[in-house]
């Protein structure tokens, strides 16, 4: 059995058809990159899985268990935790606040608020932001807001993390690090990852295979290298002119 | 930790005084203390659900009404404590018929909601009392003043230590996460739904009560005048100018509202109103944290 599992996934808004006929697994411990240009329908993938809307039609399995269309606490309950592309802290608490509503509320709850504070101080440290964590989360940079994102995911103890362009805005070391983050957080925690990324490279080094959108299809999905020589990706990619 | 020292003694001084009054003050005097505990006892109890979630409730005088209402119908035919616990639990239940449509909207919608629906009530019970041919219900061999004015010191004592150890817990950090970003909090595990009608559940229970014991004092129910949405009007300025964060606030904006009522009220009640909601538009646009939340803004930059 795949730990995810998403078949025949679609999603309407009104007259646009964000996603269309969805098909995909993935296993445990797994990095997947989802690949797509912009309105391609990858954030609308990472809000179905996470419950934050429902598909119109489809189905989502986390190891067997259909959690499509249950609300987005429940499936946090499950172990599915997400970052937003368009950052969401809550911006009147300090960044240590934000972070122990994940350890208290999520997948791994506790009712202690002290037990909760001494795990989010480590993840704190673990994503950099600890020097930070009595600050408001609106005196944050975008970098750092990222950062909070996957402080406040991880503190729910997920076993799926959906991580929305999270590198966006970070320099080229300060990408590196990240990068190696993500790894290490993948490998302490046994955790799958599904990662959007617009940074091809990073994508590609990352990721054990790659699933690519475009215009809510699903063009193909495999191993980096397959996919980077794959003509109908290049096509897509390469835009205009490749479409006669 | 000297800080801390001086919120201690004065608490102990304030409650001592509290406890006192009754041997201190005059009538007229004892009926102001009972304005400031009974606005307490409100405020408070609005800010552990309003205050928390960023909900604005502008219907708590239904749950004040409802709670008056219990005791002009049962008064005489079962006991005081009996009357008083039927009064809260049956605003409690009000809260949670009304907070399962009304907390499915947010922001303006769900004010103007709760005013209607108070409305709404107030007018059914205005139509069940006209079917019943009674046009208002006295209410006889009420308890002393003085009695009635310990509970509701307790009221509001009850209510401070609510709204202080909600705003503290688990719970309280739940709440505040709604208030911040209501898909955030739920994306990260929050049962948002949940908490917060829970919440407006128990901030209904203690106005059911003091408005039991305020008809009690007044002796006469009038629904018009019990569930007027001006009880509800005035907890939301007291908790706007106090400060709706925590149990603080709600002790300075009663106590700063009754005040100056006693100043205005009497020598110059149009200017009162006019006064009234100067302040409060003045609050909301310039401190918005009310007093308290501006009182310790102001200690932490200086200490920085
Ligand atoms: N809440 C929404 N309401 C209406 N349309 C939406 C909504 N969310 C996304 N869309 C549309 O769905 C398509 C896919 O968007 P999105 O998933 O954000 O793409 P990506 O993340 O790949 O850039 C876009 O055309 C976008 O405008
Ligand atoms: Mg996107």
């Amino acid at each position: 059995m795949s730990f995810l599992r998403v078949e025949n996934l679609t999603c309407r808004f009104g007259g646009i058809v964000a996603l269309q006929d969805i098909s995909f697994s993935m296993e445990k411990g797994e990095i997947l990159g989802l690949m797509g240009a912009n309105g391609a329908g990858k954030t609308t993938l990472l809000s179905l899985i996470a419950g934050n809307v429902a598909p119109s039609a489809g189905h989502i399995l986390l190891e067997g268990e259909r959690i499509d269309g249950r609300s987005p606490h429940r499936v946090n309950g499950l172990g599915v935790a997400r970052t937003f592309q368009i950052v969401r802290p809550f911006a009147g608490m300090t960044v240590l606040g934000n972070v122990m509503i994940g350890a208290l509320y999520g997948r791994g709850r506790t009712m202690s608020l002290r037990h909760a504070r001494t795990q989010c101080l480590e993840i704190l440290d673990e994503v950099g932001l600890a020097d930070r964590r009595d600050l408001p989360a609106a005196a944050l940079t975008l970098a750092g807001r990222k950062r909070l994102e996957v402080a406040r995911a991880l503190a729910t103890q997920p076993r799926l993390l959906l991580l929305d362009e999270v590198l966006a805005g970070l320099n080229a070391s300060e990408a590196n690090d990240a990068l190696d983050l993500i790894r290490r957080l993948r490998e302490t925690r046994m955790l799958s990852i599904i990662i959007i990324e617009h940074v091809m490279k990073a994508l590609m080094r990352l990721s054990h295979r790659i699933l690519v959108l475009h215009d809510g299809k699903k063009i193909m999905d495999g191993e980096p290298a397959e996919v980077a020589s794959d003509p109908r990706v290049i096509a897509a990619y390469l835009g205009e002119h490749a479409h006669v | 930790m000297k800080e801390r020292a001086l919120t201690i003694v004065s608490i102990i001084a304030a409650l001592a005084l509290f406890v006192g009054a009754p041997q201190i003050v005059n009538a007229y005097w004892l009926g102001v203390a009972l304005q400031l505990l009974s606005g307490i006892a409100l405020t408070q109890s609005w800010v552990a659900f309003s205050g928390l979630t960023g909900y604005v409730s502008l219907g708590h005088a239904v749950f004040y009404g409802a709670g008056a209402y219990v005791m002009a119908l049962l008064w005489q035919s079962a006991a005081l404590w009996e009357i008083l616990v039927a009064s809260g639990f049956t605003a409690a239940a009000l809260a949670l018929l009304i907070g399962y449509p009304a907390l499915r909207v947010r922001g303006p919608y769900f004010v103007i909601l709760t005013l209607g629906l108070s409305e709404l009530c107030k007018y059914v019970v205005i139509a069940i009392e006209a079917a019943l041919e009674s046009s208002g219900r006295l209410l006889f061999d009420t308890p002393d003043p003085v009695f009635l004015y310990y509970i509701m010191l307790l009221l509001a004592v009850l209510a401070t230590l609510l709204t202080w150890g909600l705003a503290r817990s688990r719970w309280g950090a739940g709440l505040r996460a709604i208030r911040e970003d209501e898909t955030a909090a739920s994306t990260v595990g929050v049962p948002v739904t949940f908490l917060k009608i829970m919440a407006f559940v128990l901030s209904a229970f203690i106005p059911g009560v003091v408005g039991a014991v305020w008809v009690l004092r007044t002796t006469f129910f009038e629904p018009m005048q019990l569930f007027s949405p001006t009880t509800s009007f005035t907890i939301v300025t007291m908790a706007v100018i106090g400060g709706s964060d925590g149990a603080p606030g709600p002790i300075f904006g009663a106590a700063f509202i009754v005040i100056l009522s006693e100043l205005l009220w009497a020598r110059a009640p149009q200017f009162y109103l006019v006064l009234l909601g100067i302040l409060l538009i003045s609050f909301v646009l310039f401190i918005p944290r009310g007093i308290y939340g501006q009182l310790t803004a102001l200690a932490q930059r200086r200490r920085a």
